[in-house]
């Protein structure tokens, strides 16, 4: 069980609904609580959106990770489309290129405990994530 | 591919949709053309949306429901949402979607009170 990789394939809307439902199960099996769980899965939501709206497709993996005997969540979203040319951009609260709100890296961000983005133009973007459970 | 369609009643003046399922985003903007029709249709002074079942709200579907309402009220129609759980409320503040034009009850029996409110207060501005 330690470590085992879930992974959605992001191909269409209907695929974010499916990576949230599976964080969120990966999430209550590791024994995180309602709210948590909320954030987690809305986190996966706005991440798994970004996949769809900027690169079209690519991946959400979902594994249980253990650091000095504390338990958590990793999420890794993987897309080899455009890329981000200006992180600090899309990291400010309101800032869209779409028909977004701007609300989802940043947003995702605040639900997650530790968040990183490393991003190649024209190779893809990648984002881990991470909750640990309290 | 055909989106799931979210029903729509009609008590009196108003309708009622209670969202049962995780909307996709496609079934999310069909529910949002659905509701401003039906409320031409009907002339429906109210709606009540009703979100008890949903545990996850995310950016798209929050931003969704702040335009039905700005759409609705174009439209001389008020808009209540109702039955936010709490691990919702909470993400959606943390998101920063605190959706501040939005009218909100605890659940659809409250709801229920504070449209019958409006509405008739609508009905003494309009006398």
């Amino acid at each position: 069980m330690m470590g085992q990789l879930k992974t959605a394939v992001i191909r269409s809307d209907l695929d974010i609904v499916i990576a949230r439902t599976m964080a969120r199960d990966v999430a209550k099996a590791l024994g995180f609580g309602a709210i948590d769980q909320a954030r987690i899965a809305t986190a996966v939501s706005e991440l798994a959106r970004n996949i769809f709206l900027y690169a079209g497709t690519g991946n959400v993996t979902v594994r249980e990770i253990d650091k000095n005997a504390r338990k958590g969540i990793e999420i890794v979203c993987e897309d080899q489309g455009p890329g981000i040319t200006n992180i600090d951009l899309v990291m400010q609260d309101g800032y869209s290129t779409s028909r977004g709100m701007g609300m989802g890296l940043p947003g995702a961000k605040r639900l997650m405990d530790e968040f990183n983005i490393r991003s190649t133009e024209n190779v893809g973007t990648t984002i881990t994530c991470r909750k640990w459970r309290s | 591919m055909d989106s799931l369609r979210i029903p729509i009643l009609k008590i009196g003046d108003i309708l009622i949709a209670s969202i049962q399922v995780a909307l996709h985003d496609a079934s999310a903007v069909q529910f949002k053309d659905d509701l401003l029709q039906k409320i031409h249709d009907t002339r429906a002074k109210g709606v009540i949306i009703d979100l008890t079942a949903l545990d996850v709200v995310d950016s798209f579907i929050g931003r969704l429901i702040a335009d039905i309402t700005a759409m609705a009220g174009l439209m001389g129609t008020r808009v209540v949402l109702t039955g936010l759980q709490p691990a919702v409320a909470i993400t959606l503040v943390e998101l920063g979607l605190e959706l501040p034009r939005v009218l909100t009850a605890l659940n659809l029996e409250k709801g229920l009170i504070m449209m019958q409110r409006l509405t008739e207060e609508s009905d003494d501005g309009s006398a």
